[in-house]
């Protein structure tokens, strides 16, 4: 589990416990109980954005868009074609996550401001519509919402501020769930390096679509919930303005997780209705208050209340696992691991790959050298499925994976690392390599969800796998750091932990010994080894000749995107146009 | 027909501007500025304190509010984008969306200036003087915005383009890093860069005052239009830009014109989210070669 999770779950019973105490409170006035009310319908689109944009880093100025559908279905559901509260409410949530599938879907074509820009787009457009269509009552509206009704009581005023709130602290229970399972995990590397994340099996697409989805239904709760209470839905309270108020909630409290959601939604909510005869002044202190919030403490409100521990205390139940594993990949099939047939890659006027074939013995370990720019890290790429082929086709394991995508060819069994060790900075090394086993694992959404037993064993099992990978390559005592603070010797070893924790039979390492001193070599030589031993097909791409020569069964030469010489390491060493490349022919 | 057009293009100047702003920023520091529409009112309202308060005409009120521009957007780059530049780009998002906030309801603070729109006067003659040209009736205060939105962009071009100055901020643009080692001052580049477009802003926001008022609210909408004539016409072109604003604008008009005041916005809207869609380049925007 993330640290910054195990805060928050720690924090969710005392913000639960406030929410009691401050509700007491509330049972004497009416203002105090309806400005609770707000808090906690905004609290419920809050988390659903905090999640957005703190577990998954994509911005959204368009969840008011998503609130306004759950508003007018429940509006338009009760108070026009007499349904009662509950289905119009369900229909709401279903039509806003659909809505969410959408924009996820054209959202998965941006990042960072056009991001941005696209979900403004989005809510304007939305507020457009409600503003046009008749049905929905045009610049006027909806009234006469009646109000929600639960086993005979009414949900107004009173009733309403511990209805919203269970609701709120509900999802929020939810949500923390879910971002502590398998999704949160794929959340969680999407946010640090989606490349990477890829690598490890994770299908950055879906889970964006998905995040964006379960954003859009939370706030189109939040809307239903909202229309109801209120009794009148018009397009102006659903605009832009909205959706930067969630985005104030989340940022001044803290996105990724619900405690800072919930926070910050209290905060305007009560600002909202407290400062109601400061107008102006309320508004550009909440502009104030955001951009020194971005300054001061990027972390939001949240952060200031717990200190992020350097190393993350230790998960007590990892403590005593066997460390010992007896294990043998082996490639499926019959086929050779990796088959690569006339493989062309052309950047505009480069060609960086021309007509390369080679295929891979099955348990054998295969160097790639050639000069800087000649084509090796394409060559990776290209296998891989990151960028398209030009020409030529790529057999992995007996299956044509031409044209796959990278997560798919990660679950057929292939790992890789990178020239520059990506890993996921802000994860520690042990959820790093918990990571690295996404692909063998199994779990659903709805599991993660209501965190069902069975994926609290999955997670305990992923968990101690990892611990096992890092006990065999030794790497426990690092185990707690962040992979940001690691040495770049350690980053290496961490990397090769993450692409052999799924137990890849086909590993593509990327210059696994450049920076590395000495003795980190020497380690290195001896974890390559054994993992060809275990049975896995290696693929390394490493300028270092002394490694190459000693480890390799097969070195391949790749100069200017053609491969020159291809055999034993004493062939290729004799080899007259290799010597040519390396040392230059003086012509 | 045409007097859509021309109405279209008298709006869409300012529309330009604000694209024209949005994209040095961009250029300059890599963020994207949603507070360039506030800055294009605060602009308009600094020219009508120069000429209610030390009764100048809108000409000198002009310079002064350009001039008042360039400093507010100083202060704008120390204080609020280069602290916030550690939080990464969703942080500067989200500290140029406070800084709306920040403006838009604190003008209305501001005595004299209130929420409601009001006019300032006219460049020549009365704001509603007109002449006809062909059958198309067109105001006089249109030409005068066309006329010096030329001399803004002639402006631009020669500084950019001629200039030492100019060109040290292209380079800083282009590799920050590259041009601190040939010892430009990249961080005194970036925050001039900001200035200057603050100034466009603050320019904009005059020449459009004796046609559609200077205050209220209206800055949301104008920094809205400003992002789809820039994402229209390409993000990373400054030619584009400015043609994008002049088409928003237009586009805008005709569909008003033509259909109705609600629907017109949608449906810009529409235009912004299916341009990013399939020209994320934009129209004058060129396509360059990734590399993977």
């Amino acid at each position: 589990m993330i640290a910054r999770l195990r805060a928050d779950a720690r924090l969710l019973p005392f913000l639960a416990a406030i929410v009691v105490v401050f509700g007491l409170f509330a049972a004497k006035s009416a203002t105090l109980a309806q400005a609770g009310t707000y808090a906690a319908i905004y609290a419920i689109a809050a988390i659903g954005l905090s999640l957005l944009l703190g577990n998954v880093r994509q911005i959204s100025i368009g969840q008011a868009g998503f609130f306004g559908i759950g508003a007018y279905a429940v509006a338009y559901c009760t108070a026009v074609a007499g349904w009662p509260f509950w289905p119009a409410a369900a229909l709401g949530v279903a039509l806003a996550a659909v809505v969410g599938l959408a924009l996820g879907f054209v959202a998965l074509r941006f990042t960072g401001h056009y991001l941005a820009m696209a979900t403004l787009a989005f809510g304007l457009i939305a507020v457009g519509i409600f503003h046009e269509a008749q049905p929905l009552g045009g610049a006027v509206g909806i009234s006469n919402v009646p109000y929600a009704q639960l086993g005979g009581l009414t949900l107004s005023g009173y009733p309403a501020y511990w209805f919203a709130w269970g609701v709120a602290l509900l999802a929020a229970l939810l949500t923390l769930n879910l971002l502590r399972g398998r999704t949160g995990r794929a959340f969680e590397t999407i946010r640090n390096d989606e490349l990477a994340a890829e690598m490890v099996g994770v299908q950055t697409r879906r889970y964006k679509i998905v995040a964006f989805a379960y954003a859009g239904a939370l706030a189109g709760l939040a809307g239903a919930i909202y229309a109801a209470y209120l009794g009148i839905v018009v397009p102006d309270a659903v605009g832009v303005p909205l959706s930067i108020d969630f985005l104030l909630m989340v940022v001044l409290g803290g996105s990724g997780g619900v405690s800072g959601a919930l926070i910050g939604a209290a905060l305007i909510g009560f600002l909202d209705i407290a400062g109601h005869q400061f107008e102006n002044w309320r508004e550009v202190a909440y502009g104030v208050l955001v951009v020194g919030v971005v300054i001061g403490a990027p972390g939001g409100l949240v952060s200031l209340l717990r200190r992020a521990p350097k190393s993350p205390p230790r998960d007590a139940r990892l403590s005593a696992l066997a460390v010992s594993r007896d294990r043998r990949i082996e490639a499926p099939g019959d086929g050779p691991p990796l088959d690569v047939r006339g493989v062309t890659k052309r950047f505009g006027g480069l060609l960086a790959l021309d007509d390369v074939s080679f295929v891979l013995e099955r348990g054998r370990l295969t160097s790639l050298i050639g000069p800087n720019g000649a084509g090796k890290t394409t060559l990776f790429n290209a296998i891989c499925g990151v960028g398209r082929l030009t020409g030529g086709v790529v057999w992995i394991g007996g299956r044509q994976a031409t044209g796959w995508p990278s997560h798919r060819i990660a679950a057929l069994g292939v790992g890789r690392t990178f020239q520059n060790a990506r890993l996921f900075g802000e994860m520690t090394v042990l959820e790093n390599v918990t990571a690295g086993t996404f692909r063998t694992e199994r779990g659903s959404f709805a599991a993660d969800l209501l965190g069902l037993p069975a994926t609290r064993r999955a997670e305990r099992a992923a968990l101690e796998r990892a611990r096992a990978t890092l006990a065999e390559l030794g790497l426990e005592p690092i185990a707690h750091t962040y992979a940001k603070d690691l040495p770049f010797g350690d980053r290496r070893r961490v990397e090769l932990a993450r692409a052999v924790a799924a137990e890849p039979w086909l590993l593509l390492v990327d210059e696994p010994a450049a920076g590395l001193n000495g003795h980190e070599r020497g380690t290195l030589h001896e974890d390559l080894l054994r993992l060809r031993d275990a049975g896995t097909t290696l693929l390394l791409i490493e300028h270092d000749m002394r490694l190459v020569m000693t480890l390799s069964d097969r070195v391949m030469v790749l100069k200017f995107g053609r491969m020159i010489a291809d055999g034993t390491p004493a062939v290729v060493r004799s080899n007259p146009e290799v010597i040519a490349a390396y040392l230059g022919t003086g012509s | 027909m045409m007097q859509l057009i021309v109405a279209g293009l008298t709006v869409g100047s300012g529309y330009a501007l604000v694209a024209l702003g949005i994209h040095i920023i961009l250029r300059a520091t890599r963020i994207v500025n949603f507070a360039q529409g506030e800055f294009t009112v605060v602009g308009g309202l600094f020219a009508l304190t120069f000429v209610q308060v030390l009764h100048v005409s809108t000409w000198f009120a002009l310079i002064g509010a350009s001039v008042c521009g360039f400093v507010l957007g100083l202060v704008f780059e120390r204080l609020i984008l280069r602290p916030a530049g550690r939080s990464g780009e969703t942080g500067l998002t989200i500290a140029t969306i406070g800084t709306v906030f920040i403006l838009l309801y604190g003008h209305a603070l501001i005595p004299g200036w209130g929420s409601l729109p009001q006019p300032l006067p006219a460049f020549t003659g009365d704001a509603s003087d007109v002449f006809t040209l062909g059958g198309v009736t067109i105001g006089v205060q249109s030409l005068w915005v066309f006329a010096l939105l030329l001399v803004a962009l002639a402006a631009m071009y020669v500084f950019a383009e001629r200039t030492y100055y100019g060109k040290a901020i292209r380079a800083a643009a282009n590799n920050p890093l590259g041009a601190r080692l040939i010892g430009i001052d990249v961080a005194s580049t970036r925050a001039v860069s900001v200035g200057i477009a603050i100034a466009l802003a603050a320019y904009g926001g005059t020449i459009l005052g004796p046609i559609t008022l200077v205050g209220g609210a209206a800055g949301v909408a104008i920094s809205i239009k400003g992002f789809v004539g820039a994402i229209v016409g390409g993000l990373e072109s400054p030619i584009g830009c400015v043609a994008g604003g002049l088409i928003v604008g237009v586009v805008e008009k005709l569909l008003e014109g033509r259909l109705s005041y609600g629907v017109a916005d949608p449906i810009v809207y529409s235009l912004l989210l299916l341009a990013l869609l399939f020209f994320p380049q934009g129209l004058f925007g060129r396509r360059a070669a990734v590399r993977d």
